[in-house]
């Protein structure tokens, strides 16, 4: 009988509303840091889009991609040697360079050196200028760079950006193509980069097959070929990058239950004392023909309900403070409530509605109703 | 067992506490049979047993020995979930101190119990207004229990009872909050329901007065049947 719960729970209007709001906070934590790991998982697979249908190689045992590649360094015979493997439309090294990093926002730029004749394997095909030109073969001293670097320091055309010591000039600034390392990055001429870095090996190599379809193929045949190298794919990228997301999503996840449990002990703890005052009132329901049954369940309606009441509201802030995060961090993280989040947070409510009140309803139902009316 | 027997009970004894040390004989072998359209005055003094005694017919309590036969169901080994049934169904308590649930209107008290019983909340309303005018509460129906007098209350909790069409009508002391006056008008109330609807009536009391309404009145002392005096028909005030 919902509807009874509904007037129960109102009766005593301030130990309710506490007990909600034990479990709002436990949900709205759940909510807010779900959301959370799932922003840093869209955003990572995002970064991936560039080596989409392309082939990642790098030194083995080298720093990851977050780290831009430490300790790769590819030597042209290597290259050469990849070069020879067949099937393939083009091999294009590059290095890269990580300007400021900025705690919570990841890299504020972020240098790559490229064949500037093959830069738009890196850029993408289709991304257009917003100012200025691409490059010219041959040109060196120069670079192009991102909307967003751009706009962060109010670079034009013209203007000259620094590295380390040295001052390039920019050409030409891309349309935003909301992919991080393109929209933060600047190209430059790997001749440049070699100076800037002083050495003349490459961090990584890209490797576009003819045929999308041998990809997994190929990056087996270039590990095979060359034992120092690390050939990975953007699924297998992908894959390794969903199992940190994965643990981060648990570790989120147990800190938002750790604080919803508690608002379930909080839940029980009220049911109790309801079920304690309430025992003449439940010696009466069932002296006029009430089973056990029927008492334990209106107990476990009243303690969901408050749980769940509890969730829809911690659900609703949750989503708040994802959308603080993401104003918060810059639009770096988008941190997003999925609907498996939502769903999963809401459950979880339940289960601590009925968990937490499983032990009064129980001794309700048992409760004796002789004892219970003469009770006095 | 006679079919118009609408209650009763054989050789009831109920012990408290068995085997401990505060062990109680509260009930004595007590044998007792209730007429369909009886209106039945149990009377002894404080602790000689009759709510243990009501209790037990009201299928609320069971005897340590003995059987109880309710509407022709002997309810002797029937389970928790059965024993609720014949209360819903075949019996309306009505209790000393009302009880009536505090945070609901008269209206709602009524109601509950037929919903408990399965009837739906509009149908349960509706007769639950249906009775609170017949006990004269017309009026009083979204009053809360607090709002209302002892004899208001008390006429709610009879509405109450009456909701399921029960077989009999238990009263622990219904009376016994209430001044004379008021009690007075309640036991008429149930003499009515007596008379005019043909209700079967037990009450329980230590109130000598009471038995002037009834027309069997069954002497209890120490948990044992000391007299049944069973008046003419017709002579119950
Ligand atoms: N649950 C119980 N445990 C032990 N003794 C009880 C219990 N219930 C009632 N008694 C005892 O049984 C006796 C009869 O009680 P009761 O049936 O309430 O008598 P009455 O209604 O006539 O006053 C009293 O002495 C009372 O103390
Ligand atoms: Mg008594």
């Amino acid at each position: 009988m919902l509807d009874l719960a509904f007037k129960n729970i109102k009766r005593q209007k301030t130990r309710t509303f506490l007990t909600v709001l034990g479990i709002v906070i436990g949900i709205a934590a759940i909510v807010a840091l779900g959301s959370f790991a799932e922003g840093i998982n869209i955003m990572v697979q995002e970064e991936l889009e560039p080596i989409a249908g392309k082939i990642m190689v790098i030194q083995k045992g080298s720093g990851g991609y977050m780290t831009g590649f430490q300790g790769s360094d590819i030597t042209d015979e290597q290259i050469e040697n990849i070069k020879s493997i067949a099937g393939l439309e083009d091999v294009v090294p590059m290095s890269m360079y990580i300007g400021k990093m900025v705690p919570m926002r990841g890299p504020e730029w972020v240098v790559i050196g490229i064949d500037i004749t093959k830069g738009r394997y890196f850029v993408g095909e289709n991304i257009e200028m917003h100012d200025g030109r691409d490059f010219v073969e041959g040109e060196t001293g120069v670079v192009t760079i991102g909307k967003t670097i751009a706009d962060r320091y109010n670079l034009e055309v013209g203007d000259y950006f620094t590295v380390k010591n040295d001052d390039f000039e920019i050409i030409g600034i891309y349309e935003l193509t909301n992919v991080g390392d393109v929209d933060t990055g600047i190209i430059m001429p790997i001749e440049d980069m070699h100076n800037l870095l002083d050495t003349d090996t490459y961090q990584m190599v890209f490797v576009i097959p003819e045929d999308v379809r041998e990809t997994e193929i190929i990056a087996e045949k270039i590990e095979d070929e060359d034992e120092m190298l690390s050939a990975v794919t953007e699924k297998e990228m992908s894959r390794e990058v969903s199992q940190v997301v994965d643990q981060i999503r648990i570790m989120t996840f147990g800190i938002g239950a750790i604080a919803a449990v508690v608002g379930g002990l909080g839940v029980m703890n009220t049911m109790i004392m309801a079920v304690m005052e309430r025992r003449r009132e439940i010696g009466v329901m069932k002296a006029v023909g009430a089973t056990n049954r029927m008492v334990l369940q209106q107990i476990l309606t009243e303690s969901a309900l408050i749980s769940l009441i509890g969730g829809f509201i911690g659900l609703f802030l949750g989503m708040l403070a994802s959308f603080g995060m993401t104003g918060f961090t810059g639009g770096f993280v988008t941190a997003a409530v999925t609907p498996l989040l939502a769903a999963t947070a809401i459950g979880f409510a339940f289960l601590l509605g009925i968990i937490g009140g499983l032990y009064p309803a129980w001794k309700a139902g048992k409760l004796d109703p002789v004892e219970a009316l003469r009770y006095e | 067992m006679s079919k118009e027997h609408i209650a009763e009970a054989k050789n009831i004894t109920k012990v408290y506490n068995p085997g401990m040390e505060s062990e109680v004989r509260v009930l004595k072998d007590v044998d007792l049979s209730i007429n369909k359209g009886d209106f039945v005055s149990i009377l002894g003094p404080s602790g000689s047993g009759k709510t243990t005694l009501l209790d037990i017919i009201g299928c609320l309590l069971k005897p340590t020995t003995g059987k109880v036969v309710i509407d022709g169901i002997e309810t002797n080994n029937l389970n928790d979930r059965e024993l609720a049934k014949i209360r819903g169904e075949k019996i309306g308590f009505i209790f000393q101190q009302y009880n009536l649930i505090s945070s609901s209107t008269a209206l709602e008290n009524v109601a509950l119990t037929m919903r408990i019983n399965g009837k739906s909340k509009n149908e349960a309303e509706e007769r639950a207004r249906k009775l609170l005018h017949m006990v004269g509460l017309g009026e009083r129906l979204t009053h809360l229990p607090s709002q209302l007098s002892g004899g208001e209350q008390q006429r709610v909790a009879i509405a109450r009872a009456l909701a399921n069409e029960p077989k009999i009508i238990l009263g622990d002391e219904p009376t016994g909050n209430l001044d004379t006056k008021t009690g007075m008008k309640i036991l008429n109330l149930l003499k009515d329901l007596n008379k005019e609807k043909g209700y079967t009536i037990i009450l329980v009391t230590h109130d000598q007065r009471i038995s002037g309404f009834a027309n069997t009145v069954i002497n209890i002392r120490d948990g044992e049947i000391i007299k049944i005096i069973k008046k003419r028909k017709g002579r119950g005030k």
